[in-house]
């Protein structure tokens, strides 16, 4: 691979590559603003510029400038070389380029950064940026200068309701036009437009139009400042209160890589953004996606429940074994869930299939949604690939026979996780069961009619794998503590089996998934989740 | 070395010189025939002998742009003729529109024949509504004559021209935002590479060239390349022919004049100018449009090493031909060739903070050094004639500027900057009185 020079040292480049493309990969970061990855180069926030030495022998492009000279009480001309933005000027072999070593672009460096603060209301202390900016972190390591311009600020509107999620500050809006490029060139969908002219530009909305595509959230993500917020997060957190625990989105079975941001002190999720990886979603999540992280506090199901009755963790399991011990296998029913890791289908399917020994196992989880051609997918599950490739000598059946089975009585007990229905028509038939043990994160049709019911911990409380449409297997990391009496669902199917006698012994994830190696099939995906 | 010329300007005292008979009658359309009957590169060969430097202030060769263009093309090519006349002292080519509009047409056919292209886009400034109106009269003129369309001529090479307006902004002048805005986009520059003869109007290869560029090359072509070019003092600096030249601002008869090229700053501004108005001392002049370097009589040439200026050297730069690289040599800048002079009562702080206005106004606001620091030095102007502004604050002048200086995606923040670099310099003690006495030592005006 040829490669070129960077402040001495070596970094190969793919022919046609930029400059701040291929120091990206090579673990180098060109400070910049405007340039995203993903996005088409626009090369307008200058932070980026960089010095090319000109080949031996051959003369730089110098400018001429003027320096104040003390001494003289004058102005002396002086020279400058002409610099090229990193985004846009492709590598060249052999080529040196100076970044952080050159004086010049220091200096210019230095101005870009206080002119973009010129006429930034520095309002730091009320930001929900504040913290992750780059305007911060970059005035630290580039410009460490006071303001030198005392008057007042050049104001733009400010609090723009821009659609149902997103409130735009055109004041400390840098212009950047990443929003703009990312409607325009992801979603498709041009709703963001720049207007005006010189230091009154602002982005604005097409006209008679809101920003309410399903990228919305997306668009607060790209803004390397704190001109657009996200009406769900605004006001909420500090960031650097929070911690990230690398997930994979539970909205549908494209299982786009992510970061749950959580706060620690309170075990409370705030915030799911994109992590990278360009196998799946690139760099980008949908709003469904991204304000999924809702399920984790929302709607849960945080106690045991013997016959619509609170119950300690204990009495239920017990009544639990109570319900399961003596049925007939031919009677008995497993309903794995789509909406469950791995780990959590396969203890389910060990103690179903190969302990208590039902042959009869159906899957279960969110009806079909809309998919579209960025990420979305019409599954709505994360892991349905998962629970098939578990299955793998006869695939499991689907909730619509199940309530044909139990309807005609060919079915009456059933062991469950997960208490989505899959279709809302069919969920009557529960109700014929003589006895229904739930493990369920959230209420749902089926906790509604079982005869227990046990907590399980949600993706964000421990670790699982989730196998997505593309037959990926991805590994979601625990974030907060499991919430209330909950448990990793693995961990109730080993207490069950325990209650019932049987030696199922698993007391680590790693037992899990030691048993689990050679049904799982797919190889774990690990993403690298770098910040664009 | 005054010597007047009438190629473009014949037809300027006649009140019906915009018509075609009246352009035919002084032979019009006689070299787009000739033109379409040579081959193409026969054209690109004579223009390129002509030495026409672009005439819109960037003063690239017009012949080399054409070079440029595709031999053969899978897409379309086109023409794209900046007629956005918008530099603060510049008026030349709306002249040429309104009085000699068929030349530009004229221009267009045998343009787009000699970079292969078939249809001619002629980009007008929108608040040219004379100009707008001459045109598309001209094109209606020659379309139903039949020297534009399928077969101009009876000739097998099918040609048509197109006016666009602009919508008032001065950055649509940049030929690539000039490309943006002709497309229904925001009219802001695109970052080149690539070039327009690579990638230009709607991502075909695309000349764009100056509407007083293209408007003489009918005069090229009767009289051929060499001829032409001769017509200049200058042609060993690889400057040819003769151009427009104004002038505005404190002189006694301001105007556009067609001269050979080679014509000195003292011959515009004192022999067709008519001197300074009140017969007063010449302070300062602009050179061409307001992005140039401001110069003051005292300069004196001094370029050692280089033969060709040795008739020059010492002399004040005056007398130094207009020429884009006898400019260029002395830290100045040609442009327009559109003058604008500043009489010894004119306020060097006013005149500079009348051009930041401007340029605040325009900038397209897509980098950040141009679209904040031009702002920012309006600012600090506004200060320094109200009186309110500090000596630190003046001392910023120069550093924003050097800041901007090609840090920006076009020339347009060179061309902002450039005036305030070589207004303070050249001016300090003026600036500094304004801050020293709280605005109290502006004692002249802006306008003479």
């Amino acid at each position: 691979m040829p490669s070129f020079k960077l402040d001495g040292q070596d970094i190969p480049f793919e022919p046609g590559e930029t400059i701040i493309a291929a120091a990206r990969r090579a673990g180098v970061d060109i400070p910049h603003y405007c340039w995203h990855p993903g996005l088409s180069v626009a090369a307008n926030c200058r932070m980026c510029l960089v010095e090319v030495l000109p080949p031996a022998g051959r003369k730089a492009m110098m400018l001429d400038v003027l320096e104040w000279d003390a001494d003289k009480q004058d102005y002396v001309p002086a020279k400058k070389p002409k610099l090229v933005p990193s985004c846009q000027q492709a590598a060249g072999e052999g080529m040196e380029v100076a970044s952080s070593s050159s004086e010049h672009v220091a200096r210019a460096r230095s101005a870009v950064q206080e002119l973009l603060l010129l006429n930034h209301p520095v309002d730091c202390p009320i930001c929900d940026q504040a913290g992750e900016c780059r305007l911060q972190d970059y005035w630290l390591e580039h410009q460490g200068t006071k303001k030198r311009m005392h008057d007042e600020i050049v104001h733009k509107p400010k609090g723009v309701v821009f659609g149902p999620t997103i409130v735009y500050d055109a004041e400390r809006c840098i212009v950047c036009t990443r929003c703009v490029r990312f409607c325009e060139e992801v979603v498709k969908d041009p709703v963001l437009e720049k207007r005006e002219r010189g230091n009154l530009s602002e982005i604005t909305l097409a006209p008679g139009r809101e920003l309410d595509h399903g990228y919305t959230l997306m668009t607060e993500h790209v803004c390397p400042v704190g001109a657009l917020t996200a009406r769900d997060f605004r006001f909420k957190a500090r960031v650097w209160f929070l911690r990230s625990a690398p997930s994979v989105c539970m909205g549908c079975a494209t299982g786009c890589n992510a970061y749950l941001d959580f706060d620690p002190r309170d075990d409370t999720v705030y915030r799911h953004r994109p992590r990278e990886n360009m196998a799946v979603n690139q760099y980008w999540m949908c709003d469904e996606g991204m304000l999924d992280y809702r399920r984790v506090h929302e709607g849960r199901l945080l106690a045991a429940r013997v016959r619509g009755k609170k119950a300690t963790l204990g009495d239920a399991l017990e009544k639990a074994a109570g319900v399961l011990s003596g049925v007939d296998p031919e009677r008995l029913g497993v309903v794995l869930s789509a909406q469950h890791s791995n780990e959590d289908n396969f203890a389910l399917l060990r103690l179903g299939r190969d302990y208590l020994g039902t042959g009869h196992i159906y899957v279960s989880g969110r009806a079909e949604g809309l998919g579209d051609p960025v990420l979305k997918h019409a599954d709505k599950n994360p892991n349905a690939a998962g629970v098939t490739a578990l299955c793998t000598s006869t695939p499991p059946k689907t909730f619509a026979e199940l309530a044909k089975d139990i309807h005609d009585g060919r079915i009456t007990h059933v062991i469950a996780l997960g208490s989505y229905s899959s279709d809302a028509t069919k969920t009557e038939a529960l109700g014929k069961l003589q006895g229904l043990v739930t493990l369920a994160t959230r209420e749902g049709p089926v906790a509604k009619h079982a005869t227990v019911v046990l907590p399980v911990s949600s993706w964000a409380e421990c670790d699982g794998t989730f196998v997505n449409a593309k037959g990926m297997a991805q590994e979601s990391e625990k974030a907060i503590t499991p919430r209330g009496d909950s448990l990793p669902g693995w961990k109730l199917v080993a207490a069950l089996a325990k209650q019932l006698g049987l030696p199922m012994a698993w007391t680590k994830l790693a037992q899990v998934r030691k048993a689990m190696a050679p049904e799982a099939g797919a190889t774990v995906a690990h993403a690298t989740g770098a910040e664009a | 070395m005054l010597q007047k010329t009438t190629f473009l300007s014949h037809s300027y005292a006649k009140p019906d010189g915009h018509t075609l008979a009246a352009y035919e009658s002084a032979g019009g359309y006689k070299n787009a025939r000739k033109a379409l009957g040579m081959s193409r590169d026969a054209v690109v060969d004579e223009v390129k002998k002509a030495k026409i430097r672009g005439r819109g202030g960037a003063g690239f060769d017009c012949g080399t742009k054409w070079t440029f263009m595709p031999k053969e093309s899978k897409k379309p090519c086109y023409l794209v003729v900046n007629a956005d006349e918008g530099e603060p002292g510049t008026f030349k080519d709306r002249t040429i529109m309104e009085r000699n509009p068929h030349s530009v047409v004229e221009g267009c056919i045998i343009g787009c024949f000699g970079i292969g292209a078939h249809a001619a886009y002629i980009y007008v400034r929108d608040e040219l509504h004379l100009s707008k109106e001459r045109l598309w009269a001209a094109i209606e003129e020659a379309r139903a004559k039949g020297y534009l369309g399928q077969k101009p001529f009876g000739l097998d090479y099918p040609v048509e021209v197109y006016v666009q307006t602009g919508a008032g902004a001065y950055i649509c002048g940049e030929e690539t935002a000039l490309l943006n805005s002709l497309e229904g986009r925001r009219g802001e520059p695109r970052y080149k590479p690539p070039f327009p003869a690579q990638v230009g109007a709607f991502g075909c290869p695309t000349t764009v060239n100056n509407l007083e560029t293209i408007a003489i090359v009918p005069t090229v072509i009767g009289m051929g390349g060499e001829a032409f070019c001769k017509l200049s003092t200058l042609a060993e600096f690889n400057d040819g022919g003769s151009r427009l030249f104004g002038v505005s601002g404190h002189v006694k008869t301001p105007g556009v004049f067609e001269c050979s090229v080679g014509l000195t700053l003292r011959e515009l501004i004192y022999d067709l100018g008519g001197g300074i108005l009140g017969d007063k001392r010449l302070l300062a002049v602009i050179p061409g449009g307001s992005s140039c370097p401001v110069m003051l009589p005292e300069e004196l040439v001094n370029v050692p090493g280089d033969p060709r200026f040795e008739p020059y050297n010492g002399k004040s730069v005056l007398d130094l031909p207009l020429g884009v690289e006898t400019f260029r040599s002395v830290g100045g800048m040609l442009g327009t060739c559109c003058a604008i002079v500043l009489s010894e009562d004119a306020d060097p702080v006013l005149a500079l903070h009348n051009l930041m206005r401007f340029y605040r106004h325009e900038s397209c606001g897509q980098c950040t050094p141009c679209r904040e620091g031009c702002g920012w030095i309006e600012r600090i102007l506004d200060k320094i004639v109200e009186g309110r502004a500090t000596l630190d604050e003046l001392d910023q002048l120069h550093r924003i500027a050097s800041d901007i200086t090609g840090n920006t995606i076009c020339a347009f923040g060179d061309g902002a900057a450039q005036p305030v670099l070589s207004f303070v310099k050249k001016f300090r003690k003026q600036f500094e009185d304004y801050v020293l006495t709280g605005g109290k030592s502006q004692t002249k005006k802006l306008v003479a």
